[in-house]
């Protein structure tokens, strides 16, 4: 039972607040998952955790237990690094061993144990090699099996697959996942790739600046970003934002793109939630929220594709809509190229509002 | 080897071959000739031309081990059958070794002056790298109020000519009684060797992950057990090269060893041109101690070739 608590928690690097007021729980056997840019305080919260770096004030407890003045070698955690960190004059079993050997387990004992864990990872064969013989993804394996062999209270890792190229990475998303349903250790895992976050994720923490931003499950914080930084992190291609003014005239909402001489038809009673319609707003739309047909129809707007990006199992049309580009998601090919004229709809129920001047999202839903 | 070499770059190839053949005789030239001169009996070794083709033998190693003199008559010949064979071809060059009351061989100066520089360069290289790798390590992985200004202060005991301070280190050790004294050297070339120590060791320890020691701390060992368990071991080749430095340093000084010694702590390279003398210098018993004197560095080098040539392997890390 490893329950993680960081009670207002801050750090400051100099002039810099990089941990600013954090407060969060993670509960027992979650996988909980820190997705920001780099610099967002991600990776201090987490070393701060392990004990590599020391907080300014607050209380970190693992288990219930405060830890938060102990040395790292004191929290029983476990860190895998971006870089592996794997120590290049031993071999891959005495890289294994070397934390058994910290609390000095019988030989036999820390030989079984590195062989079992080997065993679940898959690297058994390498055993007697050294780090410098292995490629990226099997010193990735090497890493987590350093960190799985004590069975720590907690898993801490650092962007573990940040190194390693696309298909590996993909690969090795998957194997985590495993893992840590087979395993099931409190694990907390520093991302600054959404699709990371939100393939692993029992809950996404979204750190912008040293804040947390949101936290939520990977649905949640997709669906219902609480703000423009959180809407515009998550999702590929990332959720469209576009200034607008809201209307309500003849019975029917309007919200018009700035610059556009139409708007979007906006059911009205959405609109009246608006609290003071006279403010800055944004919207905020999703690619696959756009409703594109080639043919006029009832309730579409008039426009012109600009870009057509293929991918496969989809395309992506950048549409220009007054000063702003909205980037839609079509079935391959269905628009032809740039030039075609199309009609769009805005799916009114997955729509976003968000106030200009704060970028909270004004939380209005159908 | 495959490449197609066209008929100038096979020119230049030979060319710098043959450069590189005369660079070597120039550089092993004077090698060759201390070693040569070494194993020579004395009348060989000042002719004109060089002789290049003699039997060696080891009469310049008894002479310059043992005190010996001149002799005007060939000794006895019951002498000189009853003589040990070393000892023959010392009568052969004219000379005898001085044995004492009891028939004992009385040694020259020259084996405790080679154990006095035995003695003060592996102490003072032992102390200066060790103290070295330790404050290096500190200057690397943590902050300190001034490190800079440290730093400089640190090598900037190096920047006086050691001319300089020659006399007054001299007065000083005199004052104190440690002049003429193992201890007053060993002090002295740490001194010399650890701003430098300091400063390469800080080099290679820098270029050691932090990682790996912060991997350590969170696999439960103590700041010190990481040192010891992952530093270390990541730092040999620094260690290694830098040992090798300091060695050398300690072990070719002269100017101090010359100033501060006379008996008890001379080293060798103050004692070997002392042996000049008045008179005809015997060529071949200087070689000899210029050729035993250059073997424990060429050993130590020798035996840490392995680190001094392994670059620094960063596999396990991703930069």
């Amino acid at each position: 039972m490893t329950q993680i608590e960081l009670r207002n928690i801050n750090k400051h690097f100099g002039p810099f607040h990089v941990i600013n007021n954090v407060n969060l729980t993670v509960k027992d056997r979650e996988f909980v998952v820190f997705l920001g840019q780099s610099g967002c305080g991600k990776t201090t919260t987490l070393r701060s955790i392990a004990g590599l770096e020391t907080i300014d004030s607050g209380e970190i407890l693992i288990g219930g237990t405060p830890v938060h003045m102990l040395k790292p070698e004191a929290r029983d955690v476990a860190f895998v690094f971006q870089s592996f960190a794997l120590y290049p004059h031993l071999t891959v079993f005495e890289n294994m061993a070397f934390p058994l050997r910290a609390v000095g387990m019988a030989k036999a004992e820390v030989a079984a144990t590195v062989e079992r864990v080997a065993g679940v990872l898959q690297i058994r064969p390498l055993l007697k090699r050294r780090p410098s013989a292995l490629s990226g993804g099997d010193l990735q394996r090497v890493a987590i099996g350093r960190a799985l062999v004590r069975n720590p209270k907690a898993m801490l890792m650092d962007e573990p697959i940040g190194s390693l190229d696309a298909k590996l990475r993909e690969e090795m998303r998957v194997e985590l996942k495993r893992l840590h349903v087979e395993q099931g250790s409190t694990t907390i895992y520093v991302t600054h790739d959404q699709i990371e976050a939100m393939a692993l994720a029992d809950r996404i923490v979204v750190m912008h600046a040293g804040v947390l931003q949101q936290v939520g499950t990977p649905a949640e914080v997709y669906a219902n970003p609480v703000n423009l930084f959180v809407a515009q992190f998550v999702g590929s291609p990332v959720m469209n934002v576009a200034d607008v003014t809201v209307s309500g005239a003849a019975g029917a909402g309007l919200v018009t793109v700035k610059g556009a001489s139409e708007g979007f038809a906006f059911p009205p009673a959405l609109l009246a939630q608006v609290p003071d319609a006279a403010r800055a707003l944004k919207l905020g739309i999703r690619p696959e929220a756009i409703e594109v047909a080639l043919t006029p129809a009832e309730g579409h707007l008039a426009a012109e594709a600009h870009i057509v990006e293929p991918l496969g199992s989809h395309d992506i049309v950048d549409i220009r809509v007054g000063d702003s580009l909205l980037r839609a998601r079509t079935r391959p090919g269905f628009v032809a190229g740039p030039g075609t004229p199309v009609w769009l709809r805005l799916d009114p129920t997955r729509a976003h509002l968000f106030d200009s001047e704060t970028g909270n999202s004004l939380g209005i839903r159908l | 080897m495959a490449a197609v070499r066209t008929a100038g770059e096979v020119f230049r190839h030979r060319a710098s071959l043959v450069t590189l053949l005369l660079v070597l005789v120039i550089f092993l030239g004077p090698i060759f000739w201390i070693t040569a001169t070494a194993f020579k009996p004395r009348n060989l070794a000042t002719t004109v031309p060089p002789t290049v083709f003699f039997e060696p033998e080891i009469s310049p190693f008894v002479k310059l081990m043992t005190k010996r003199s001149q002799i005007r008559t060939a000794p006895a010949p019951e002498v000189y059958e009853a003589a040990p064979w070393w000892e023959k071809q010392v009568y052969d060059g004219g000379e005898k070794v001085v044995r004492s009351g009891k028939g004992e061989v009385q040694l020259s100066g020259y084996p405790s002056r080679f154990l006095n520089s035995l003695i003060v360069a592996v102490t003072s290289t032992l102390l200066a790298v060790s103290m070295g790798t330790i404050t290096a390590y500190g200057f690397s992985r943590f902050k300190i109020a001034g490190e800079d200004d440290w730093l400089f202060f640190i090598l900037s005991t190096r920047m006086l000519p050691p001319v300089v301070v020659a006399i007054p280190m001299f007065l000083m050790y005199r004052a104190v009684g440690l002049n003429d004294s193992h201890l007053g050297l060993i002090i002295l070339y740490t001194a010399f060797n650890l701003s430098f120590s300091v400063w390469l060791m800080k080099g290679f320890i820098d270029e050691i992950p932090k990682e790996y020691e912060d991997a350590a701390l969170v696999d439960g060992y103590t700041r010190m057990q990481a040192f010891f368990k992952i530093v270390l071991p990541e730092a040999a080749t620094g260690i290694a090269a830098t040992a090798v430095f300091c060695f050398i340093t300690a072990w070719n000084e002269y100017a101090f060893a010359l100033i501060m010694t006379n008996r008890r702590a001379q080293t060798a390279p103050p004692f070997i041109p002392s042996q000049v003398g008045s008179g005809l210098p015997d060529w071949t018993v200087i070689a000899a101690g210029t050729f035993l004197f250059l073997l424990p560095v060429a050993i130590f080098t020798f035996l840490l070739r392995n680190h001094l040539l392994r670059g620094m392997s960063f596999g396990a890390i991703r930069k």
